[in-house]
């Protein structure tokens, strides 16, 4: 490297006008970012430290979020085509190699026009093997039919209006019989009710309610929603802000999207609620930038709402004003974590903050800020229509009210379904999965999600809500892929840190070399080169990764990697070379 | 005041603190890399954690705020396994070069190494994944492979210079300190004022100017106060062999701390400069007692460049002389101006590389002995 004589420039045009448009706010740094990825001067160091002085921000900042999202990228840049690289997508493939072939593949068959990634998984499990053909979704789609994808062709949606036995559906109830694009039809079916029903009570017997009905947090920790809101409610700051967390990036887990797909409003119906309980004005819902179809959904809704008054200034003569913006991500896992999110919403690098203190006393901007689900929002109309009791008593469970599931892997039924807390995997498995699939046999499952437990059949019977991780099974965000004889757990464990070590932000020692460490030594295990003392280290790792590591992303790594080699002991031993 | 325990001993502290400074009060060690006392705790590093009574995880000392009734434990088994684990983890993709590194000696990732006696792994990168010595900087010499990506570097930028130059790209393992988006640190409009290398744990920013030139242990540090301007910045002079090889920052210096600029820190290679002036000088034409005006002619001639070993003196070159001399001129033009064209036609600058006291009397020059106020400092430039 070598200085290049450094001669003041004005802001060239393009970008100025681009970031004149976002007021240049530094919040927009990221749509910026896009914007001008997409645009003929392209992401360059140049076009970076232009918009940086736009929006009055340091060039670094910039820099590091254009290589920070996995959807940014530097240089000039062609169609991307993204290959789904996680582990139900992997599963789909008959080599079950790590993953280069298939990409080799897509590359081939594209043609030169476009550039062809892997990226971690796109939340389309229920349509796997899927791709992101720039930001539309499709799948199932195979290496071969790339060309017809090129070309527009985008595999076949997934149906969930036929309910299956057992189900109990409160906020999957209107899938397939409501046109989500619709208000009138959606209001017809009673959204809004709960709402309207809310701004005529007063915000505390809301917050009560929501207390009462113990709704805990669907994004996987269950925290308390109503005690959440309560912390914001009780800080005397204002303004306050509610987020929904619609950034759903872990392997597996794909309810947030069917539920904004299918039932937009009832999610904007939840988060109005949150907020005149909370006593906020404003909303943001951050949804990940993969998920473009339900971005522009959520916000088709929102205009009609607002046309509807059911949003905006004043709702229905009530006084209450509340706004609700959509953000899109723009590929980050990590950014599912709360704080992370918050500090990516403000235009930074999605990395998480040091707590306390908590969101609901410093989160966006500073201000109290509660950061929900979008499954626990669209929770709350129903609680608060049908009344807190009416929530518990859909199940005998220590866990009230329903969850929406999701089923993938080797059964006969993959899919998305909602039923009480509680069921056992056997359950999951039989009654709503409708079984293994033919010549299957049950091997393990993973549970939760990508950072859930991995177990044998010894776990089929326990039943699953937020206590029994302790017993060695996590609900997690409520999805549970179930693999059968053929799969490897060594090669499916290597999957599972193939996604981490692409995930990890890199802010703290353990997580940043201890993924990367673990994954070398799972690709040598799975490929047959196990050396001895492999088993060990990685269980060492494991250890730290939980013990030592900064935020949620690096402890939770530790449980599917411990799981695993619990209960498949005698292959990883196998795989060590014994 | 709070009640806590640090390994067993009650203590009382102040609410607000962290674990970090409680132990530090009490005189219990707790490692620490990525902290710095005069930097925003980030808790990057996880070397300083501890392992609190209830809690599900370790927490890191520098960051976490006490609580009462807290339990914490500094060594124990867990945290001392953990703290080297993560040292390995650091060295594994670090260059195994310190022979001859210039950290060597003042590295505080060797000296944890060495406290916890944290091997290096066999695995890893061993610091090839970047250009050695990569950024043109004159006075800053870049390693990234030697960084821990504990971000000092970018918080003493942001934090004390306000600059802004250093930043974190990319994620994960592939996480890189860069210099403004992706450029030299000149490009980013760095002002070299070394307050990175200063705050760099490691080797991964050092100083060009001296690399390679003294061990931290072969060195005398000079403490003295900066000569460049009025703020009085106080720094070590690194002395070898009656020589000063270098400054570097004195953490306790009472106006700056470890801040300085890039004079203070770089512009030192004067003291033993070649061309450096040691005695008084003036114009041959004076020596002779002629003027000015007497030369005109000349002095074109002697601005021109000597040619070689050209002997073809011009009464415009400086010779030597002894101080008597040279002030016997300078009293002798003064009072004659002076006479000529009174008081206000003289004018004194001062400089800070003098001592107050001849600040002082030079003041007395100007107005009691010349009777102008014609007098100013280069501090004030």
């Amino acid at each position: 490297m070598t200085n290049k004589k450094i001669v003041y420039h004005p802001i060239p045009p393009e970008i100025e006008i681009l970031a004149g448009r976002h007021g240049n706010e530094p919040e927009a740094a990221l749509e910026l970012l896009k914007e001008i990825q997409t645009h003929p001067s392209a992401l360059t160091t140049d076009s970076i430290s232009d918009a940086a002085r736009a929006l009055k921000l340091p060039p670094h900042q910039l820099y590091g979020m254009a290589t920070f999202y996995s959807m940014l990228s530097l240089g000039e840049r062609k169609k991307v085509l993204r290959v789904c690289d996680g582990p139900v997508c992997w599963l789909k493939r008959a080599t079950m190699d790590d993953g280069q072939q298939t990409i080799v593949q897509w590359s081939s068959k594209a043609g030169g026009q476009w550039s062809v990634e892997r990226t971690s998984c796109l939340g389309l499990c229920d349509r796997a093997p899927a791709v992101l053909v720039e930001v539309e979704q499709a799948g199932p789609v195979e290496a071969e039919e790339a060309g017809k994808v090129c070309d527009g062709w985008r595999g076949t949606p997934t149906d969930y209006s036929e309910v299956r036995k057992g189900e109990v559906r409160v906020m999957t109830s209107l899938i397939g019989k409501i046109d989500p694009d619709s208000i009138e039809g959606a209001m017809a079916n009673g959204i809004y009710d709960g709402l309207k029903k809310a701004l005529q009570t007063n915000p505390d017997a809301i917050l009560t309610e929501i207390e009462t009905s113990g709704l805990q947090g669907r994004g996987g920790a269950g925290f308390p929603v109503g005690r959440k809101w309560r912390f914001v409610a009780n800080e005397k700051r204002t303004p306050r802000y509610i987020i929904c967390n619609a950034d759903e990036s872990e392997p597996l887990i794909l309810k947030d999207r069917v539920l904004i797909d299918t039932n937009p409003h009832q999610l904007l119906e939840g988060m109005t609620i949150a907020g005149y309980a909370s006593g906020a004005s404003e909303a943001w819902i951050y949804i990940r930038g993969e998920y473009e179809y339900q971005a522009r959904r959520l916000e088709i809704a929102i205009e009609q709402a607002e046309s509807k008054n059911l949003l905006g200034g004043n709702i229905l003569g009530s006084g209450f004003s509340f706004n609700i913006h959509v953000h899109r991500g723009a590929g980050a896992y990590i950014c599912g974590e709360e704080t992370a999110l918050i500090e990516s919403l403000e235009g930074k690098r999605g990395e998480p903050r040091l707590r306390p203190p908590y969101p609901p006393q410093f989160g966006f901007r500073g201000q109290p800020t509660a950061v929900n689900n979008v499954e626990s929002f669209c929770a709350v109309p129903h609680i608060v229509k049908n009344g807190a009791e009416w929530w518990r008593s859909l199940t005998n469970a220590p866990t009230p009210g329903t969850k929406v599931y999701m089923v993938l892997g080797h059964i006969k039924n993959a899919g998305l379904f909602e039923a009480p807390f509680g069921l056992t995997l056997r359950e999951i498995i039989e009654d709503f999965g409708g079984g293994m699939e033919k010549g299957s046999k049950f091997q393990f499952a993973l549970c939760g999600g990508a950072a859930g437990t991995i177990v044998d059949k010894t776990m089929l019977d326990v039943p699953i809500d937020f206590a029994s991780s302790q017993k060695g099974i996590s609900l997690g965000a409520g999805s549970f892929l179930i693999c059968d004889q053929s799969v490897s757990p060594v090669a499916f464990l290597r999957e599972i840190l193939h996604f981490f070590a692409a995930e990890s932000c890199g802010k703290c020692t353990p997580c940043r070399v201890g993924t990367w460490r673990s994954l070398k030594i799972l690709n040598r295990m799975a490929a047959g080169e196990g050396q001895k003392g492999d088993i060990d280290e990685l269980k060492i790792l494991a250890a730290l990764m939980q013990d030592a590591s900064f935020c949620g992303l690096g402890q939770s790594v530790a449980i599917p990697m411990k799981s695993v080699m619990e209960h498949f002991g005698k292959e990883f031993a196998r795989a060590e070379g014994h | 005041m709070i009640n806590l325990k640090i390994n067993g001993k009650s203590i009382q502290a102040e609410p607000g603190k962290t674990i970090l400074q409680v132990a530090k009060e009490h005189d219990v060690h707790v490692p620490t890399l990525c902290y710095h006392k005069d930097l925003s705790p980030t808790g990057n590093c996880r070397m300083c954690v501890v392992e609190v009574k209830g809690g599900r995880f370790l927490q890191a000392a520098c960051v976490t705020p006490i609580w009462e009734g807290m339990e914490i434990e500094t060594e124990n088994e867990k945290v001392m396994k953990d703290r080297k684990l993560t040292l390995e983890l650091m060295l594994a993709n670090h260059p195994v070069d310190c022979m001859i590194c210039d950290a060597a000696g003042k590295c505080e990732l060797q000296d944890l190494a060495y406290e916890y006696q944290a091997q290096i792994p066999a695995w890893g990168t061993k610091g090839t994944r970047y250009p050695v010595n990569s950024d043109p900087n004159p006075f800053i010499r870049v390693d990234m492979n030697k960084c821990i990506l504990c971000r000092r570097c970018v918080l003493a930028c942001e934090e004390i210079q306000g600059r802004d130059v250093w930043g974190v790209a990319k994620r994960g393992f592939d996480e890189i300190i860069v210099a403004g988006a992706g450029v030299t640190m000149l490009e980013a409009r760095c002002e070299s004022c070394g307050q990175c290398v200063a705050f760099c744990p490691t080797g991964a920013l050092s100083n060009k100017m001296n690399y390679g030139m003294a061990r931290a242990h072969q060195v005398k540090k000079v403490a003295t106060i900066c000569s460049y301007c009025g703020v009085g910045c106080q720094f070590d002079l690194l002395v070898k062999n009656n020589k000063v090889i270098g400054v570097s920052s004195n953490p306790d210096a009472p106006v700056n701390g470890m801040a300085l600029c890039v004079k203070g820190r770089y512009a030192y290679d004067y003291i033993h400069h070649p061309e450096r002036l040691v005695k008084p000088r003036v114009r041959k034409y004076l020596l002779e007692g002629k003027r000015k005006s007497d030369i005109r002619d000349s002095i074109a001639e002697g601005r021109k460049p000597k040619v070689g070993l050209s002997n073809i003196e011009s009464p415009w070159d400086w010779v030597e002389v002894e101080w008597d001399k040279a002030l016997d001129i300078v009293a002798e033009k003064f009072a004659e101006t002076r006479m000529k064209f009174g008081a206000d036609s003289l004018g004194f600058l001062t400089s800070a590389k003098c001592l107050n006291e001849e600040n002082y009397l030079m003041n007395k020059l100007a107005r009691q002995v010349v009777g102008t106020n014609n007098i100013d400092h280069c501090a004030r430039l």
